[in-house]
Order: C-alpha cells, then sequence, then structure tokens
C-alpha cells in the first residue's frame, strides 16, 4: 500500500484579480521507503502541493477538491487534534531557511526536545534531552552535548540545517518532506547534507519528498521524480527512466538549460516566460514556449500518457503515437522527443 | 588572445575592523582579502569562484575601489588608481560597471525603465537633450532583447529575468571596457538563467567586453570564464585557464568543491563521492598557516604553520605545499 496519495489536487487562491490555481488536478503517490523528488521552477505549485497536505494553505487560498491519503487517513478530513498528532510526528517538513524557522530566543536543544515532548507525554525530562543529544550525533553535529544549550546564531548554516532534520527525525517520521533543503547552502554543505539525509533515509526507511527546483539534487537524491509546470504535473516516472528518456519537450528544455561541466556548447533557451497563473493558455500549458507545438496545443490540454512502464509525459507528442499503436511502450531508440514520428520529421530533436 | 593587462591587483588586503555590539570598536578585524595578486587580461572572463564568506564579493569591490582596500596596489590600463581622487576616479568609473545579484533589490522602484538605464548617462553628461538619451536608451533595450515600447513600465512591471536584462543594460550604457558581475544569475530560475548566460556571452563578442565572473556556481562559470580563481577564506587557491584547471585540479580545494556538484546523471551516485568535512572557518581569526588546512586531509606540520606561496604548475598558478599529483 502507498503512504501517500495525493488525488486531483486542486488548491487554488482567490485573489481580486482573480482565481488563481496554483495547484491544478495534481495526482502525487509515495510508497513506503521511497525517495521521490517534485521539479520544477519557481511558481510551479510544487510548494503548495506540500503546503496543501500540511494543510497550511491560507486565505485567501484553499484546497478546493481533491483527496490526500496519508497512510490509510484522509487528511483533507482528520479533525484538528488528529492533525496536529500527525504533524511532526509521522509527517514532519525541513524548510529552506534554516535561520527563518527557528526560534532565536530559544536554544536549540530545547527547540528540538520540544518537538519529542510534544508528541511523547510520558517521556521524562531528561529523557528527553537524552534523546537530543542522541538526534544531534546522528545527524553529525560535533561536540553534541555542548550544541544543546546553543542559540541559533551561533551556528553555520549547515549547522542550522542539520539541527533541523534533528527535530524533523525526532519522532521517526514516515515521511519527511523537504522544501529546497540545500538551496541557501554552499555546494560542499550541500553534498554533506544530502549524504546525511539519505543515510538517514537508508536506515530508518522513512520517504522522502524532495521538493527541489535543483536536477542534479534529483538525480543524486531521489528514486522517483514529477515535473511540474504552471500548476501540472508534465512528467513522471524513475529517476533512470526520466534522465535516460526524457520525454516532455519542457524537461528536455530544462536539462539542456544546465550548465555541465563535460561540455560548453552553447545552452538550449526555452523561449518566452512562464505563463501568467491568472491567464493560463487554453491548451498545453506550456505550448507558447514549446518548439514542438501545433495547432492542437493551443486548443485542448494532453493528458497524460503512460510511454514507457511507469513513465508518465502530458504531451501530444506521445498520446498521438499511443493512439496509433494502442499504447505500446517507446521504441528502444530512447532518445527523449524522438520517440514521436512528428518529430522525427521535423528532423529530431535538435540536440 | 591578446595578452593585455585591463585591471591588476598586486598584494591586495581588505580587512573590516570588528565593533562590539555597544559601537567600541575591538581589535580583531574580518580578513576579507588577503594579499591577493592577479591580472584580468583585456577581452577575457575571469572567474572568480568560491563559497559564500570567501571575500570573492569584497575582492570584486576592492577591485574597483567601491571599498576602499586596506593596502595593495591596483592598475587600470596600466595606470596606478588605488591612489588616485575621487575626481580623476569618476574617469575609470565610467569604463568599469556592474551587474548585482539581486533584480528586485537593485532597481529603484520608483524610476521608470527609461529613467532607469538613462541614470548612468546622465551622471556622465554623455548626451545631451532627451530625444538623444531617449534614442540610446531605446537602442539599449533593444541590445538586451527589452521590446523598446515598454520605456515607459516600471521594475514591478517586469519578471525577474527582465529586471536582470535591465541592469546589463544599465551596465552597458557607457560603454565600459570591464564589467564586474556579482552573481548575476543566483537569483533566477533555471530556464531564465540559460538566457541571461548566452546574453552575456553574446555582448561579450559583440561589443569586446572584459568580465570579471564571480559565482557560487561552478558549472556556471565552467560554461562562462576563459580562466577560473577560487578563493578560499581571502586567499586564492588556485588560478588558471578553466579547462585546465576543472580537468585537473591541483588544490586539494578545488577537487572538492569540484566533486560536490550534484550531478545530473542518476549513474553517478553520490555515495562514492568523497566530501570535504568541516565548515568554513571564521575570517575574523583565520587558521595560522595554510588557511585550508583545518578542512585539508592532506595536511602536515608544514601547512600548519607556514603558508603557501603561490607557484606555477602544469600551466596555472597553485598555493599549495602538496598539490595533488
Amino acid at each position: 500500500m502507498s503512504l501517500l496519495e495525493i488525488k486531483n489536487l486542486e488548491t487554488s487562491f482567490f485573489t481580486h484579480e482573480g482565481v488563481v490555481r496554483a495547484v491544478d488536478d495534481v495526482t502525487i503517490v509515495i510508497d513506503e521507503n521511497e525517495r521521490v523528488g517534485i521539479v520544477g521552477e519557481s511558481g510551479c505549485g510544487k510548494s503548495m502541493t506540500a503546503m496543501s497536505l500540511m494543510g497550511l494553505i491560507k486565505k485567501p487560498g484553499r484546497v478546493v477538491s481533491g483527496s490526500i491519503t496519508f497512510n490509510g487517513k484522509d487528511m483533507l478530513a482528520v479533525s484538528q487534534r488528529e492533525k496536529s498528532k500527525i504533524l511532526g510526528n509521522e509527517i514532519s517538513m525541513i524548510f529552506q531557511e534554516p535561520m527563518t524557522s527557528l526560534n532565536p530566543v530559544i536554544t536549540v536543544g530545547k527547540q528540538v526536545k520540544e518537538a519529542i515532548t510534544f508528541h511523547q507525554k510520558d517521556i521524562s525530562a531528561e529523557e528527553a534531552k537524552r534523546r537530543v543529544i542522541q538526534l544531534f550525533e546522528e545527524v553529525g553535529i560535533p561536540d553534541a552535548a555542548k550544541r544543546y544549550s546553543a542559540y541559533p546564531h551561533q551556528l553555520s548554516g549547515g549547522l542550522r540545517q542539520r539541527v533541523m532534520i534533528a527535530m524533523a527525525m525526532a519522532c521517526r517520521p514516515k515521511l519527511l518532506i523537504a522544501d529546497e533543503p540545500t538551496t541557501a547552502l554552499d555546494v560542499t554543505i550541500e553534498a554533506q547534507i544530502l549524504q546525511l539525509m539519505k543515510k538517514l533515509q537508508d536506515e530508518t526507511g522513512m520517504s522522502v519528498m524532495m521538493i527541489t527546483h535543483n536536477l542534479g539534487v534529483v538525480a543524486q537524491f531521489c528514486t522517483r521524480m514529477y515535473v511540474m509546470y504552471a500548476g501540472r504535473i508534465m512528467e513522471s516516472g524513475t529517476v533512470s527512466e526520466v534522465f535516460k528518456n526524457i520525454a516532455h519537450p519542457y524537461t528536455d528544455g530544462l536539462m539542456r538549460s544546465i550548465p555541465k561541466l563535460e561540455s560548453r556548447e552553447r545552452l538550449y533557451n526555452i523561449k518566452g516566460l512562464v505563463p501568467n497563473m491568472l491567464d493560463l493558455p487554453k491548451g498545453c500549458r506550456f505550448c507558447q514556449r514549446c518548439e514542438y507545438s501545433k495547432a492542437r496545443c493551443f486548443e485542448e490540454e494532453p493528458e497524460l500518457t503512460e510511454t514507457a512502464p511507469g513513465h508518465f509525459v502530458r504531451c501530444f507528442l506521445y498520446t498521438d503515437r499511443a493512439d496509433q499503436e494502442g499504447k505500446s511502450a517507446c521504441p528502444e531508440n530512447g532518445g527523449s522527443a524522438a520517440c514521436s514520428p512528428n518529430t522525427q520529421a521535423e528532423g529530431g530533436t535538435g540536440r | 588572445m591578446s595578452r593585455e593587462i585591463l585591471l591588476e591587483a598586486q598584494h591586495l588586503t581588505k580587512e573590516f575592523p570588528v565593533k562590539s555590539a555597544m559601537g567600541v570598536k575591538k581589535k580583531s578585524r574580518v580578513h576579507a582579502v588577503s594579499d591577493v595578486s592577479l591580472a584580468i587580461y583585456k577581452g577575457e572572463t575571469l572567474g572568480l569562484v568560491g563559497e559564500s564568506g570567501c571575500g570573492k564579493s569584497t575582492l570584486g569591490r576592492v577591485l574597483i575601489r567601491l571599498i576602499e582596500p586596506t593596502s595593495g596596489k591596483l592598475f587600470f590600463e596600466g595606470q596606478s588608481i588605488e591612489n588616485l581622487k575621487e575626481k580623476d576616479m569618476r574617469a575609470v568609473r565610467r569604463k568599469v560597471q556592474m551587474i548585482f545579484q539581486d533584480p528586485y533589490s537593485s532597481l529603484d522602484p520608483r524610476m521608470k525603465v527609461r529613467d532607469l538605464i538613462a541614470e548612468p548617462l546622465e551622471t556622465h553628461h554623455v548626451y545631451h537633450g532627451r530625444e538623444e538619451t531617449t534614442r540610446r536608451v531605446q537602442e539599449l533595450m533593444d541590445l538586451v532583447g527589452i521590446r523598446p515600447e515598454l520605456i515607459d513600465r516600471y521594475p514591478h512591471q517586469f519578471s525577474g529575468g527582465q529586471r536582470q536584462r535591465i541592469g546589463i543594460a544599465r551596465a552597458l550604457a557607457l560603454k565600459p571596457e570591464l564589467i564586474i558581475c556579482d552573481e548575476p544569475v543566483s537569483a533566477l530560475d533555471v530556464s531564465i538563467q540559460s538566457q541571461i548566460l548566452n546574453l552575456l556571452k553574446d555582448l561579450q563578442q559583440e561589443m569586446n567586453l572584459t568580465y570579471l565572473f564571480i559565482s557560487h556556481d561552478l558549472s556556471v562559470v565552467h560554461y562562462i570564464a576563459d580562466r577560473i580563481c577560487v578563493m578560499f577564506l581571502g586567499k586564492i587557491c588556485e588560478i588558471g585557464d578553466t579547462d585546465v584547471v576543472y580537468e585537473r585540479p591541483l588544490h586539494p580545494y578545488t577537487k572538492f568543491l569540484l566533486s560536490a556538484i550534484p550531478k545530473t546523471d542518476p549513474d553517478q551516485p553520490m555515495e562514492s563521492k568523497e566530501l570535504l568535512p568541516g565548515e568554513l572557518p571564521s575570517p575574523v581569526d583565520p587558521p595560522a598557516g595554510c588557511r585550508f588546512h583545518t578542512r585539508c586531509p592532506y595536511a602536515d606540520e608544514t601547512c600548519r604553520t607556514r603558508e603557501p606561496e603561490g607557484r606555477m604548475l602544469d600551466g596555472r598558478q597553485v598555493f599549495c605545499h602538496h598539490p595533488l599529483r
């Protein structure tokens, strides 16, 4: 059974200028012991999906429709009491900026201890403190016992993020949501934190939802991934499959926009800008920026289509093909949009 | 490539006094830039990389005296500039411009694009009359890829990438020789980042510009820079041609920086990587000897006591007692 099932979730913000559908018909499934990446650029709705799950959407936004089931419980229907038992206990979250998520006037040890005593009322004070120091050691904080009484400003960014991870791990969660946990950190520290998170995931068997804009982080950390664009899932599948057979023109464009150490070839530019969420194109949300868009893309929106087992793509290049061949898998030639006869006629993917 | 030196720094040092909470000066100092010597050649892009707090932004500013150096010599086009009076410095400033990281805070929200781009022109009295100025502003907008019709819009009406283009147009207005780019793409999304990087490359070709490109992102620097200078805690570790340094780094710090980048290849897992332990030491009280020795797995007694001199090795300059072989 899957641990988390987000089905057809729609989260909208009702602003003066109109309704913004930040998350639009999003379905995400996370199994036990899985590391799932949600990738996309700013404003694509990746954080809002996590916020909806945590029940943190504030007015003028709200979850309009869809369902969120965690461990068999309907997260949108549970009482506030029930929810506070789950959040921070079975589901915990770490954020991008560790400084703003920690209280500056309370020692870090006390803050982590609070996470334990809140959920385990019967634990003694000394026992809780011992647990905190043990957690600090687990997440690689040097001089753990001494750091217990340090204030957040006395720690570096990397150490603060380790404290956040210790807090998130305090109750041995089943699901850890990490929202850009390494974006504010330097590369050498980023690598340390990613390695730490992988180790903890390995040891505890928890699931991780990694929200990031960095495809490198996804490639290194995750086993499965979802690519979001303007509130929609555009592509999903296992990391090895998606990176090998990139299908959606948006994912492909993103990949080719990243400078790589192997080559200094001119970077690809996805033309234009992310559409205004108040005024989305009628058809495919990516149609105005897509190299392969046809008249149909501007008129109707494609559905997610399975191009290979477990690899889903929202693009007409693939639905057309699936119609013709009765939903067969992608051919062996493997290279991105080249699966489609349409693109081959246009001279390949332009790589 | 011509090897004409445009900007040169010799033994450049910048120390900031540390003040206590009550404003009383203490004796300790932040050693932001320590004894840095480097040259920027005409027409090249020199990439300046390092982690936050290594002094790369300070160095960028000290080089053009936006922050006054504590000591050291500075030459621009062969002319010594470290003691120039502010009046004479203006002529130099015209040839050196800057692009900043955050396009949201570096543009005055109450000024129209027209005035933002015309500001440097007016400060230096380049054009006379509104018409001439407007024509030049529109020319510049066109050059950086913003439609000239949008001349009367305000910054908030543009996206982050477009604002960065406006920032670039401002920097180009005076036809400078050298542009200091301080993390110009760090605040931008991936798809916008590649647009700006390509624009900077094209402009360099067209206008024969020289860039000092400051960034913490080694992949970005690899893409744009001809030469690269790696800094750690106010000191240069390694400086040389990008390809030479990236292919076979000789300074341990460069090696660890390169291997820490999360690669977009799921088949190269990170567990196998050897990571750099520890964190940046405090620049207020930098370690004696080689500043990197507290994090360096190869450090020995020499590294702890004696500061390494720069030496030429395999086509690059490296500051290390035990360069990698």
